[in-house]
């Protein structure tokens, strides 16, 4: 089980988190079809690190990308997706 | 050997039995030590040829002596007499014989052994497939361990967090110094021994100079943690460890009601100090009776007082084993001779006679006690008359967790060992694991085919070198051709043993052959110790519905709904499930029913923005309706399938209320929110989830506006209209919505106040003859109106187009799935349709397949089969390929599974009030 | 045989269910400075940070998320200085609160659970939301001596009694 450094948390337990994709398959709502399906089925899944989003689900419900190796499992960095928190 | 082995003291005051004999033992002894003492040799029977076998070592490698611990639901099979300690009343069998264990019919088997060798199951199963038939019900009640209980197990088991800086793994002299420095320098430390009393080695081999009580109080004192009888197995992720606590030792009632607990620990740094597992010696008959570790049989002298043999022979390859030779000198016994392999060794104590260049080559025994051992001394062969042997081939260190942590190994020639290395987390490995003695290869001069290996899977010499003749040459073939480390011991004692063999065979070196994969548990977890306190509700807590306990006392048949419970039918007279779900949907079909609908997934969605959010994420628009309105409306996926459905309500200006299905609650609370919080951050709007803050009444029939009308003191609000309303003085939102294709409302209250508002609309339905209806009425009535369920028609291949609804879809585009919509194979004219159809004779069997004709391919499935409600005959939903194009059409819906047939004709899914005249007051 | 381990008394440790009360989900979607201070006006105290608690004998707000706040209490003040930055909704129907009392209860919130309750890292007028036997619950660490724990309904008589026969277990 990993231990993830919530940008706003701090380090808690991967249960807490869920996996949502990796932020080269997002897709753009008013984008058209042949680039929505590229992103969602032809992702570069690299033997290494890559971009993902996950969520904080059952802690602060927040959303983040996550740089992790695919390999050794290791997060290198962190970031928040969304406004920063209040002061 | 014979009677017993330990002098009386007084101290022997805990009875226990073991295959029915009472015994008794002393506080602290391990079952192994307490047989011991008693004189009981013979404990265990082997898994593939029956040989008979007794204790081999005094920790937790142990292969061979294997027992089930306790009686009924609190029976633990192959459990290691060596990792139990004896309590008053415990009750102990062998394993894998029968009559008894002394005379074993099956151990028939060892003289078939050259039969049952190496790949036996694998040339069996490739051989005729009558061959396997005939030997499998045989071979599957010859071969095994203990029995699974079949009893429930009473007991509960706790999982618990655990945190510290440093994990300090095995509390010998390395591992109680560790933990004694790092609390020493303020950190947050835990101490964990798999044993039950700390000391590690020092159990065996006393060190004046360490005070183990003194260190574990100051460890104690600065705020550590120390558990005992608690075992780290598993090393995961970013320090990441599981660690198994016995609260109350096998077959024992526990104190607090739970027998064990899994930890689950994050450590900052972990230090193992897991120390050394010997190496057994192979000879032939290696695996008899009064065949010992050395320094186990120095655990039973020096721990436990017991003396395993009154003649001793050792044989060794390094200098550790002359310790045992002085302890046994110590306790009386005599040392007929030690066997030392190499040249030369340290001196002995005195009386022990020393033979060099010596090894033993086999032992035999009478009635399951060894007699003799006979060994090659500078070539030629001399016999000792002994009972018992205590041996050892080197020392292997305890590497598994290093090895889970993704570490690496690094060879030491000169012990024949592999030392743990470099790892990638915060891990290091300290003490003995690192230090093995000097212990040189020493070539084994026994017969081969009786020289076991692997103790706990029955596999000799003669099965590795059998392996190689047949070309297995990778050490993971070896493996899985010869069961070889796959036991429930994971090859602790056989692995090296086998690895020197295999890489002699090759003429390389160990590393050279290579190692198997370390895996975790390091010891056998039950499996009830994982499930937690899920074990006894299939791993989850139910969901309560808010009026769970009221519709309880109408005692209803109940229905699991992913986690939730819901009535299924409120049958009364002793109805049946078909006879009261009829009933119910009759009486809304002509009256009035009530039903709850809590669990329907609710998201309040407010703001400046709430319009443009939910135009996003429904596939219908949103910002045309007027306060006080609501509709039908569905979500797609990216992809451009449907993913749920529900309603959308415009409760006020800002404010809607959007529900979706029981099952899509979870899913689309993430969806919205990773719509909302990581593709649009720049709306000004907040969707909070209020599924369990409101609990839903559905009130739907001809009578239900004036039962609702009397309620609110008002005029409910016409179809697809929403009002605030107070409903017995408790402020309600009135939603006129229609599942059931009655004229029908569905209130929703603050769950707190559900259960009155819920009576108030009981009470004034049954006045009406109405009554409350359950899920399985409700499926009867939306099966005939023709809506479509989540999970049901839409299965997550349909589009609105297949469903029918693609009429709804947002001409303007921009929602979510918009752009997969347009895909062309996503309006291809093949595609499954949703369509209707009605039986031409019998019953339409839920699931069948559509043909046209025997034989034919299927066109189609159906997905839900009911009755008409009101005028009887068969109907059924299903999806089939280009089916909008097919009403009319005859077609036959087969179930081979369930030889059950039917012919129907196919038609809109509609079947009751196709142009919604009912909703209309 | 097996010697003692941290002893704790735990006989004074109970789980108590907390009668229903008013609970309020705040949004603040723009604006969140001027809103603060809007709000440190009307209730006298300004919104905590994340995971932490703060506030009055009427109205007590705890901060889960970075744009949510969770209110217990009275919202009357609340409601008149969001404007159009942020929004009120109810959910108090949906949650049930239970107060962990005594020394034990740093301990019993380790049972099933993930998350560190120490005093260290999980200090009193901390908040923190996390997982617990497989339930998502919402802990505020009140008082050296006591938490709340604000519990999903549907999962509230299924945790407490997890807790219930966890509690012999504090110290063993």
């Amino acid at each position: 089980m990993y231990q993830i450094t919530c940008p706003h948390c701090g380090p808690r337990a991967q249960t807490e988190f869920t996996y949502e994709r990796t932020t080269d398959s997002v897709v753009d709502p008013a984008g058209d079809a042949q680039t929505a399906m590229q992103a969602l089925y032809t992702r570069a899944n690299p033997m290494g690190l890559d971009d993902e989003i996950w969520r904080h689900t059952y802690g602060c419900r927040a959303w983040m990308v996550l740089t992790r190796h695919r390999v050794t499992h290791e997060i290198t960095a962190v970031k928040a997706i969304g406004p920063e928190a209040l002061p | 050997m014979s009677g017993p082995n330990r002098p009386a003291t007084g101290a022997e005051t805990i009875a226990f039995t073991f295959d029915g004999t009472t015994y008794h033992a002393r506080p602290g002894d391990t079952l192994a030590a307490a047989l011991l003492a008693n004189g009981v040799g013979l404990v265990a029977r082997s898994f593939k040829y029956h040989r008979p076998r007794g204790i081999m070592t005094a920790g937790i490698e142990e292969p061979n002596a294997l027992v089930t611990i306790g009686t009924g639901g609190r029976a633990e099979p192959n459990t290691r007499a060596t990792d139990v300690f004896v309590y008053p009343g415990m009750v102990a069998n062998s394993q894998n014989r029968w009559p008894s264990l002394a005379f074993d019919v099956a151990s028939i088997f060892g003289l078939a052994a050259p039969a049952l060798g190496a790949g036996f199951y694998y040339k069996t199963f490739f051989g005729p497939a009558k061959h396997w038939m005939l030997y499998e019900g045989f071979i599957r009640r010859a071969a095994g361990l203990g029995n699974a209980p079949t009893e429930a197990d009473p007991d509960n088991f706790s999982q618990k967090a655990g945190f510290c800086d440093v994990l300090v793994v095995g509390s010998g002299p390395a591992g109680l110094k560790a933990a004694l420095d790092a609390a020493e320098a303020g950190s947050r430390v835990m101490l964990v021994e798999q044993d039950a009393v700390l000391g590690g080695s020092l159990l065996r081999d006393p060190d004046p100079s360490i005070d183990v009580a003194a260190m574990v109080e100051r460890i104690r004192a600065l705020g550590g943690e120390v558990l005992l009888r608690t075992t780290a197995s598993g090393y995961w992720d970013h320090n990441f460890l599981t660690l198994t606590q016995r609260l109350a030792e096998p077959g024992a009632v526990p104190e607090h009601g739970f027998a064990q607990r899994l930890w689950h620990v994050r450590a900052g740094r972990v230090i193992l100090a897991t120390g050394l597992i010997e190496r057994p010696v192979p000879f032939a008959n290696n695996d008899h009776p009064g065949v010992m570790l050395s320094q186990a049989v120095r655990s039973y002298v020096r721990r436990w007082g017991v003396l395993p043999g009154k003649r001793v022979v050792i044989a060794t390859n390094n200098d550790d084993a002359y310790l045992t030779a002085e302890a046994l000198v110590d306790a009386g016994a005599e040392v007929v001779a030690l066997l030392d392999a190499r040249a030369s060794g340290p001196a002995a104590p005195a009386g022990v006679t020393v033979y060099h260049d010596a090894r033993p080559s086999s032992v035999t025994g009478r009635k399951h006690a060894l007699r003799k051992v006979t060994a090659v001394i500078c070539g030629s062969e001399q016999s000792f008359d002994a009972d018992l042997i205590a041996v050892s081939g080197g020392f292997v260190p305890v590497s598994h967790l290093h090895m889970q942590a993704g570490g690496k190994l690094t060879w030491n020639e000169e012990a024949q060992a592999f030392i743990p290395g470099e790892t990638p987390q915060a891990c290091e490995t300290v003490g003995a694991a690192l230090n093995p003695l000097p212990a040189p290869a020493i070539a084994p001069v026994g017969k081969a085919k009786k020289s076991f290996v692997d103790f706990q899977n029955d596999v000799s010499l003669a099965d590795i070198d059998l392996a190689w003749q047949e070309g297995y040459r990778s050490v993971e073939h070896l493996k899985r051709y010869t069961t070889l480390g796959m036991a429930t011991d994971q090859g602790k004692t056989s692995n090296m043993v086998a690895l020197s063999r295999l890489a002699e065979r090759q003429g390389v070196t160990v590393p050279e052959a290579g190692l198997t994969t370390f895996r975790p548990p390091y010891t056998p977890v039950t499996m009830g110790l994982l499930a937690g306190a899920g074990a006894r509700n299939a791993g989850a807590h139910v969901r309560r519905i808010p009026l769970h306990a009221l519709h309880a006392a109408h005692d209803p048949i109940w229905q699991p709904l992913g986690y939730w419970f819901r009535p299924r039918a409120y049958p009364v007279n002793g109805e049946s499930l078909a006879e009261a779900s009829l009933r119910e949907a009759r009486t809304v079909r002509t009256l009035a029913g009530l039903s709850d609908v809590s669990t329907l997934g609710k998201f309040e969605v407010s703001g400046p923005d709430a319009a443009a959010l939910l135009e996003l994420v429904c596939a219908t628009t949103v910002g045309k309706l007027a306060v006080g309105r609501g509709r039908y409306t569905f979500m797609c996926r990216e992809d451009g399938f449907v993913n749920d459905d529900g309603t959308v309500w415009r409760l006020a200006e800002n404010r809607y209320l959007l529900t979706s299905s029981t099952g899509g609650a979870d899913r689309m609370a993430h969806h919205i929110s990773y719509v909302r919080n990581s593709l649009r951050l720049d709306l000004k709007c907040s969707v909070v989830n209020v599924q369990e803050h409101y609990a839903g009444i559905a009130l739907a029939g001809p009578k239900a506006r004036a039962i609702l009308a009397s309620l609110i003191g008002a005029e409910p609000p016409r179809h697809m209209g929403y009002a605030p309303g107070v409903l017995a003085g408790v402020p309600v939102h009135v939603l006129a919505a229609s599942y059931s294709g009655e004229r029908a409302f569905e209130i929703h209250v603050e769950a707190t106040h559900a259960a009155v508002v819920w009576h108030a609309i009981e009470a004034a339905t049954r006045v009406e003859g109405g009554a409350p209806y359950g899920l399985e009425a409700m499926e009867l009535l939306r099966i005939e109106k023709g809506h479509v369920v989540v999970g049901g028609e839409v299965d997550g291949r349909s589009t609105p187009h297949d469903l029918g609804l693609g009429g709804m879809l947002n001409k303007a585009g921009g929602f979510i799935g918009a752009a997969g919509l347009t895909r062309p194979a996503l309006s291809a004219p093949n595609r499954n349709n949703l369509v209707g159809l009605v039986s031409l004779d019998g019953p339409i069997p839920e699931g069948g397949m559509l043909i046209q004709r025997a034989g034919q391919s299927p066109q189609g499935h159906v997905t839900a089969a009911a009755r008409r409600i009101l005028e009887g005959g068969a109907i059924a939903l299903a999806l089939l390929q280009g089916g909008h194009k097919r009403h009319g059409e005859e077609m036959i819906v087969t179930s081979p599974t369930r030889g059950e047939k039917a012919r129907v004709r196919v038609t809109s899914p509609h079947f009751y009030d196709p142009a919604g005249e009912r909703y209309r007051d | 045989m097996i010697p003692p381990g941290n002893a704790t008394v735990t006989d004074t440790t109970s789980i108590i269910a907390l009668p229903a009360a008013p609970l309020h989900a705040l949004e603040i979607w723009s604006n969140p400075v001027a809103v603060g201070a809007r709000i440190q006006k009307g209730l006298g105290f300004a919104p905590p940070p994340l995971n932490r608690s703060t506030g009055n004998t009427a109205t007590t707000l705890l901060r889960y998320e970075p744009t949510v706040w969770l209110v217990e209490g009275d919202v009357s003040v609340l409601a008149d200085t969001l404007g159009d930055d942020g929004g009120l909704t109810g959910i108090g129907g949906g949650i049930v609160r239970f107060r962990i009392a005594g020394p034990g209860w740093r301990e019993l919130l380790l049972e099933g659970g993930v998350f560190d309750t120490s005093a260290a890292a999980f200090p009193a007028g901390a908040t923190a939301a996390t997982v617990i036997d497989h339930v998502g619950v919402r802990l505020h660490a009140e008082s050296e001596d006591a938490c709340v724990a604000y519990v999903p309904a549907s999962y509230a008589e299924g945790l407490h009694h997890f807790w219930e026969e966890a509690l012999p277990l504090l110290g063993a």
